[in-house]
């Protein structure tokens, strides 16, 4: 059997390649269907990650970012003052009741 | 990614520093009353807005009171324990019993009675509007008590 001479080979392949045409034609909305899937992929990213992607977007700005610790320090802020004015009052009724206490003997836990 | 991470743990410290601040500094001063004083008189001075003097002058009267009450006190416990012995001793009212609810009764008049002077006086060293607004408060809570209307309820 003659040997195959590589070099020829190689001429053929890449003439043949050359002259090759593909001649089908793309499937019916073949792009839509490409942005469909990447959308899709899209989706099926976990929420958290979605949110942490989006938050660290809005967050890259300044005054957001500002905003946002201002905002919880206003939070921290209202919910201190109103635990102050309940245990305020909490304070006050228990003192109150412990000075009646004090000074009226029919009061005492004794009579 | 790290910038959002700092952020958030920048507004949650935010949060926790503005509500222990703001609770520490209106809490602070109810949480220790002044040396030498009970914590009773003095929630009465910071109820009632006591100036300093004031505070002094009711101080002395409700020490000179209790010392008084402490007497009363001893006096109903010993009218208490007489009245549960013949209580106990008996299945109905005799004359000695009725005596014994007489005099706790009378007792009781007569407490009530120091403590009205008693409030009367304190009321009297304050402000005028907080010593009506003390005297309205103690009696309420005092001779006024709705107690048996609560029991009726229950």
């Amino acid at each position: 059997m003659k040997p195959e001479n590589p070099l020829q080979n190689d001429e053929v392949l890449t003439r043949t390649l050359r002259e090759w045409k593909v001649e089908a034609s793309l499937p019916p909305h073949f792009r839509d269907e490409v942005w469909r899937r990447i959308e899709h992929r899209d989706l099926q990213e976990p929420v958290w990650l979605a949110l942490a992607r989006r938050l660290s977007a809005a967050f890259a700005r300044p005054s957001l970012a500002a905003s946002y610790v201002a905002l919880l320090l206003l939070a921290g802020l209202l919910a201190g003052f109103w635990q102050v004015r309940v245990t305020r009052a909490q304070m006050s009724e228990t003192m109150g009741a412990r000075y009646v206490q004090m000074i009226d003997p029919y009061q005492r836990s004794l009579h | 990614m790290k910038r959002l991470l700092l952020v958030l743990v920048a507004g949650l410290a935010a949060a926790v520093l503005g509500y222990c601040g703001i609770y520490y500094a209106g809490t602070a001063k109810y949480c220790c009353p002044a040396p030498g004083s009970a914590p009773e008189l003095a929630w009465l001075k910071q109820e009632f807005h006591l100036s300093d003097a004031e505070f002094a002058r009711i101080s002395a009267m409700h020490e000179q009171y209790l010392a008084g009450c402490a007497e009363r006190c001893r006096h109903i416990d010993m009218k208490n324990r007489e009245l549960a012995r013949l209580l106990a001793a008996t299945n109905t009212i005799t004359p000695e019993i009725e005596k014994a609810l007489a005099d706790c009764a009378l007792l009781r008049a007569e407490c009530q009675k120091k403590m009205l002077e008693h409030f009367y006086t304190v009321s009297q060293t304050m402000p005028p509007d907080q010593g009506q607004r003390y005297l309205t408060w103690v009696q309420r809570k005092t001779v006024l008590s709705d107690t048996h209307t609560e029991m009726h309820h229950h």
